[in-house]
């Protein structure tokens, strides 16, 4: 096997994530303001007291943006660990066994996957009502079937391997031939699709808390933060580039290294 | 013809079971809707006469089929907030979103095809990594902060349209398409990058196959064999992502109307999902699950009829 060599995909979109990342974690701890302080600095441009610029209350979008980040970094990675976890659960179960629980899912599957996922997470919200919690669930159900689906390939392709075979004549159980055997197997089909995913639950967080119907005060996040800062686009447009800037260049770098490592596969391939 | 009607077929059920889950999920979650219309001041006498008059006392299955014909009559029931027949009030809306979409997925076509030939063409060039970069990061931002800059930019530094004053489409279509327009571009930006990526991957595989080296090698020009014959070849997984783009557009539509302030089905069913206003979620969302269901069958079915090799069941 040829080694594996980090490309600059891998290394450009690591540096930016970690950066982002550090400084969102810093957030949680510290901050140069307390992000909800309102002072007479009212509707100020980005300066080296207020980096990012005050809002109309005098608030330092600096300190909220770093703050408001962390609310919809963890609901991203919440999300993806509920979806893609259960997904890998119901993926491998039925690619590896096959038979009538394999169609019935996979039926079921395809009905929930008719629903554009933002709406089923609308419809979902709709039923649970709206608030932190709720959103993680709601966005984990909308992401489990395409994991369920990519993993149930992953797990089938490797059903009649060879070494899966001579595992199970050396009467390896099946739950140590799918969690030791298998599962290892689909990490190169698993890391990009969790980067692609992330940044898809980052995308939908913020479309919902956008419109209103996701994340609600006093948590705020960076959906929340964008239809605040719409609202006074005209007077302080730095709010709402500051936001979207953050948001973008997060999911610009974890897509940067979902590219890096789909090239490394295929350089190895 | 054995395979459209196989297909049709399976569109068909798929529907049924799509709507069979929306109708019992939100059978489940509305609670009492005679209540809901009357208010809580109604008497027993009233609510039980209300509930007759709906259909609300016979059992949940005879309920769901008077409902799903109700659904292709177009008689989609009463909405608590409105007091209107939901039809009514969704037929304006839907016009405007279909418009939108249909104005995105022309802009994604003309724009992704040229792209992505000369993505492809180039990708042993020196700028592929910039020509990468852009492409992802064209993905990276949200549809919504990019309608925020467009309707800032077009709207009020340079005043193409008025946001927020969407003009009727019945007195001026002109004014109303050149407002979706802008609005169009927003959805179709990220979903563009994604189709050139697409595009040149599927390229790049075709391109390695021998009957290309052979064309190539025997003196043909090399645009023209990747005009005339790649292309060809990738239309089939072209079409079949043009089918979901159909289907994912009409879901980024529900940010960017927001954005825009434009009258369109999302934003009326944001509204609706604020006020609980259950049948005309209800039906909103099983016209857009059909609409997606219906996007895919489509691309399949034109897959079909362009790529004969699919019939005999094997993989082009």
């Amino acid at each position: 096997m040829k080694k594996r060599k980090w490309n600059g995909y891998l290394i450009a979109g690591a540096i930016i994530t970690t950066i982002i990342v550090v400084w969102i974690l810093v957030g949680r701890f510290y901050t140069p303001y307390p992000p909800t302080k309102m002072s007479s600095a009212r509707l100020q441009g980005p300066s080296l007291a207020h980096l990012f610029g005050t809002d109309k209350f005098g608030r330092d979008i600096f300190s909220r943006v770093m703050q408001g980040s962390g609310t919809t970094l963890m609901i991203a990675a919440l999300t993806i660990l509920i979806g893609a976890g259960i997904g890998t659960i119901v993926g491998s179960i039925t690619g590896y066994f096959g038979g009538i629980a394999d169609e019935v899912l996979m039926r079921f599957n395809d009905a929930l996957t008719a629903f554009p996922s933002i709406l089923l997470a609308l419809v979902i919200i709709s039923i649970l009502g709206s608030g932190k919690h709720n959103v993680i669930i709601a966005l984990g159900i909308v992401f489990i079937p395409s994991y369920a689906r990519m993993m149930r390939t992953a797990f089938a392709a490797q059903r009649e391997v060879n070494y899966i075979t001579s595992a199970r004549l050396m009467g390896a159980s099946s739950a140590r031939i799918l969690m030791v055997h298998m599962l290892p197997n689909t990490i190169h089909v698993l890391l990009p699709a969790l980067t692609i995913g992330f940044n898809n639950a980052v995308l939908a967080e913020a479309s919902m808390s956008f419109l209103g119907i996701g994340v609600t005060p006093p948590d705020v996040s960076m959906g929340y933060m964008l239809s605040e800062a719409q609202g006074m686009f005209r007077s302080a447009p730095w709010y709402a580039l500051s936001v979207g800037g953050v948001i973008a260049l997060l999911v610009f770098g974890v897509s940067l290294i979902g590219e890096g490592i789909q090239r490394m596969n295929k350089e190895v391939d | 013809m054995k395979y459209v009607v196989r297909r049709i077929l399976a569109l068909i059920i798929t529907m049924i079971m799509v709507s069979f889950l929306a109708f019992a999920a939100f059978h489940i979650i509305s609670g009492d809707p005679a209540r809901a219309i009357l208010g809580m001041n109604a008497t027993e006498s009233q609510l039980k006469v209300l509930r007759q008059e709906m259909g609300l006392d016979k059992p949940f299955m005879v309920q769901y089929l008077n409902w799903l014909i109700g659904f292709f009559t177009g008689n989609l029931g009463i909405s608590y907030s409105y007091r209107q027949p939901v039809s009514e009030l969704i037929a304006p809306k839907l016009k405007v979103t279909l418009l939108m979409v249909l104005i995105s997925f022309v802009i994604i076509i003309v724009c992704s095809v040229p792209l992505g030939l000369r993505a492809a063409q180039k990708s042993r060039g020196r700028l592929e990594w910039l020509r990468t970069t852009i492409i992802q990061l064209c993905m990276a931002v949200p549809a919504f902060f990019l309608s925020i800059l467009v309707s800032y930019v077009f709207g009020i530094i340079f005043k193409f349209f008025t946001p927020g004053d969407f003009p009727k489409i019945e007195k001026d279509l002109a004014g109303a398409v050149k407002y979706l327009f802008f609005a169009a571009v927003c959805i179709a930006i990220p979903r563009i990058a994604m189709a050139v990526r697409m595009l040149k991957s599927t390229l790049i595989e075709e391109m390695e196959k021998d009957y290309v080296r052979t064309a190539i090698s025997r003196g043909n020009d090399r645009t023209e064999v990747l005009k005339k014959h790649v292309l060809k070849n990738s239309l089939v997984p072209t079409i079949t992502f043009l089918g979901q783009t159909m289907a994912e557009i009409v879901g980024g539509s529900i940010v960017v109307e927001q954005v825009f302030g434009i009258p369109g089905m999302g934003r009326f069913l944001v509204a609706s999902i604020s006020n609980r206003d259950y049948p005309v979620v209800e039906a909103l969302v099983v016209i857009l699950a059909f609409w997606v269901i219906l996007s895919g069958t489509l691309a399949d079915l034109i897959n079909q009829k362009i790529d004969p090799r699919l019939k005999l069941g094997g993989r082009a």
